[in-house]
Order: structure tokens, then sequence, then C-alpha cells
């Protein structure tokens, strides 16, 4: 398959295992977020500039699904990949548990500024009591699915990542 | 200088997307490029629409056997109740003379006698929200069935929530525990009226503006009030009081009420053909 085409495939990928199967694995009614995680893996593998780019088109993709104001995960989704990409340099990612460690910071990091500039845009009832527990059920469950999107992000940017290497 | 630009483009790329993400929010949020940030939305979710279909044949059994793992023990406890439930509602068939009545209360039952005459779209649920921080399901009927925006939503014991978008061949229906939501309601007793808002999954619906004075019953039933300018009809049952209590001084009771509709198990809700001016 072209390297090229990979990236869509896998943004339409993420987002059909999200709505289709992922929607229906709640603990206390909080879901894996698999379009956030698909941006912190994007920093990890490719670094700052792919991490800021895959995630803005993760966030641009998970906007029109939802009812919050067109850009709010978009915003979100390319800081985190970028703030991923940024520390990638100072972690090693051979160990194993590195990525699901990122994907725990990361995510609760990315559901805690969804809420806190949600709410900047308008949307104050993203800031409620259990904010702090939402973030932490999905940087949970997040960290655990990297283990798996990590490998398939790094099929996806296989030519990217050869390109930053070089 | 080949140093400074490799490290300075990152952020330059940053600084971009930030700003076209800025954009984009400041035209939805005025409103500006609405219609046709709601018509990108809905062929979004159409062009979706058949790969989503695809993807439920495959993964649905899939997500049954996780959901089944990680609610194994709300699971086990909803058997035994229903198992208790069926018990009793064999007893009292048995006990039943007339089974012409039964049969007809059964019917009487599961048909929508609070929604009246009002035209209805049934429709199944094709997944719930994507996002953690709003309570909607999205349903497999849109504008080519008659759904539109601000129709309000039924199951077979009461009110659902409402449709705050529709495409030609999807729906978005807000569930009435967001914490956006609030209807007009009316205490079946009393017939005082108040505001339900919603306050989270798991948290029941909280009813203002109801006077100290008036006696509130535990297991009342509230309907909706249909007062004018209400956006949904009269008489649609919302929930039952689970406690109400007024502290010193106040000026309202402190009423909570429970969905009578089990939000979490929604497969097949109705879609009313409603709207305030009809």
């Amino acid at each position: 398959m072209a390297a090229r085409l990979r990236l869509p495939l896998v943004l339409l990928l993420v987002l059909t295992v999200q709505k289709s199967l992922l929607s229906d694995i709640d603990v206390r009614d909080v879901r894996p977020d698999a379009l956030l995680l698909l941006a912190v893996c994007a920093g990890l593998v490719g670094g700052s500039e792919v991490g800021a780019l895959v995630g803005f088109a993760a966030g641009l993709i998970a906007d029109l699904f939802v009812q919050a104001p067109l850009g709010l995960s978009a915003l979100v989704f390319s800081l985190v990949g970028f703030a991923v990409g940024s520390f990638r340099s100072t972690l090693l990612r051979e160990i194993w548990w590195i990525p699901p460690a990122t994907a725990f910071v990361a995510s609760a990091g990315g559901v805690l500024l969804y809420g806190v500039l949600g709410a900047v845009v308008g949307q104050s009832q993203y800031v409620r009591p259990h904010l702090v527990t939402t973030a932490l059920v999905v940087a949970s469950m997040n960290a655990l699915l990297s283990l798996v999107l990590v490998r398939v992000t790094g099929w996806a940017l296989v030519r990217t990542t050869e390109r930053y290497a070089r | 200088m080949a140093v400074y630009r490799r490290t300075a483009r990152p952020r330059f790329i940053l600084l971009l997307l930030v700003l076209t993400a800025i954009t984009l929010l400041t035209l939805d949020q005025r409103g500006t490029g609405s219609g046709v940030i709601n018509s990108v939305r809905g062929g979004a979710r159409d062009a979706f629409a058949p790969v989503g279909r695809a993807a439920d044949h495959v993964l649905n059994p899939v997500g049954n056997f996780f959901e089944g793992m990680v609610h194994y023990g709300d699971l086990k406890a909803e058997n035994a109740r229903l198992r208790d439930q069926n018990a009793e509602l064999r007893g009292q068939a048995l006990q039943a003379r007339d089974s012409e009545r039964e049969r007809k209360a059964l019917l009487d039952q599961q048909d929508l006698t609070f929604a009246g005459d009002i035209p209805r779209v049934r429709a199944r649920v094709v997944s719930t929200a994507a996002s953690n921080f709003e309570l909607t399901v999205e349903i497999d009927r849109g504008t080519n069935a008659g759904v539109a925006k601000g129709m309000p939503v039924v199951a077979g014991a009461g009110l659902v929530g409402r449709v705050v978008e529709a495409s030609r061949s999807r729906a978005t229906v807000v569930l009435l525990t967001d914490t956006s939501f609030s209807v007009g309601v009316r205490l079946s007793a009393s017939g005082d009226v108040g505001v339900a808002t919603g306050r989270g999954a798991r948290s029941p619906l909280r009813v203002d503006l109801i006077d100290p004075a008036t006696k509130v019953d535990k297991d009342e039933v509230v309907v909706t009030s249909g007062l004018q300018q209400s956006v949904f009809p009269p008489g649609i049952p919302v929930g039952k009081v689970l406690s109400a209590r007024t502290p010193p001084g106040a000026l309202q009771q402190e009423v909570v009420i429970a969905p009578v509709v089990d939000l979490r198990r929604l497969e097949f809700i109705t879609v009313l053909q409603w709207s305030p001016k009809a």
C-alpha cells in the first residue's frame, strides 16, 4: 500500500473503532478517546511537528461528530501532539512502558485542557466535579490502548519518520 | 542557521494550526459560518453512516464481549432483579381472571399513550456520544425520514431527550441527563410547575422553582408541563421523585427526580414530529 495512504486509512480506522467499539466500553460512563490517543502516538513516533499535524487532523474529525464548538478538539489535540513530540527526544522509546506512561499523562492533560478550554469558549458545563476522575479514567484506558495504537501509528507514519531520521 | 530552521519550523506549524482552530471556533461561536459548518458536519455523518453500519456488524460482538466484561457486576445484579420481577409478573398473570383485559392492558402499556395523535418516527440507536463531555446518542433516521432539529424524543416509558442535530440519514439526540438539558415540568399530584435540569449520566435530575409549601411525595410522577413556548408537548413522563426537602430559609424546594427511562439501555426510540408552533 502507498505510504501516503496509510495515515488517512488509520484516521478512518480509529474513528470507526471509536464510534463502533469503544463507545460501548465505558467505566462509570467514561470511554477511551482513541483520536486523542492517536495525536499522542503521532507525537511519540514522529515528533512535535507530526504530532501537531496529526493531532489537528484527528481533532477536526472528532469535532465533526460531537456537539462541541468546531475547532475545540483540533486545538487541544494539536497542542497535546506537539507537547508529546517536544518531550520525545528526552524519552527512551525502546522501553516498553514509555508509550503507555506517556499516553496516560498526555491523555489526562488533554482531557483537562479540553474541559478548561471548553469552558473558556462558553461550555461552562465541561468543568464539572468529576472532570479529574474523567481525565484519570480516559488516561488509564488510553494507556492500555497505546500498546497497540503506537505500533499502528508507527506503520502509518513510516515515511515521515524515515524522512526525519535522514 | 539550519539548526534554527529545524527547531523553529514545528513551532511555526503549531502557531498556524492554533490560529486555524481559533478561527473555526470563532466562526462556530458567532454563528457566522454556522450554515456551512452544519452542512459539513451533516455531510460527514452521512458519509460515515455506511462505514459505521458495516463496522457495527463486525465489531458489535466484540463490543458486547468487552461491555459484558466491564459491567459483569451490574449485569449480574440486573439479571437477579429481572428474575425477581419476572417471578412477580408471572404471579400477577396467573391471578388475572380476564385474559382479554390483560392483553389489552399489555398493548396499552406498549403504546405511547402520552404522545396522543402526534406523528412519530421510530428509530434505532446506532451509537453513543464520541465525547466524554456530552450525553448524546446517534439514531439511524434523519431529515429524509422527517426528523428535524428540536423534536422531542421518547421511549416506551417517557422522555428521552431532544434532537439537536439532523443530517439526511442520521440525527443526534441529547439525553435529558446531559448538563445542557432542561425541560419545563409539572408535578402530577399538585400540578406545581418547575424546571428539571440534567446533572450528568449517573446523577438524578434537579427540579427548581417548586414552592416550599407544596407537598411532594416520593415516587410521584413528574411530567412535561407543555406551557406556552415549551419545546415539549404536555404530559410526557420525565421522572419519579426520589427526594424533596426545603432547607431552612429557602425560597424553593430541593426536588430530585430519577428518569423513568433507562437511558443506559436505549435501543429503539421514537421521535415525535412536534414543534411548539404546531
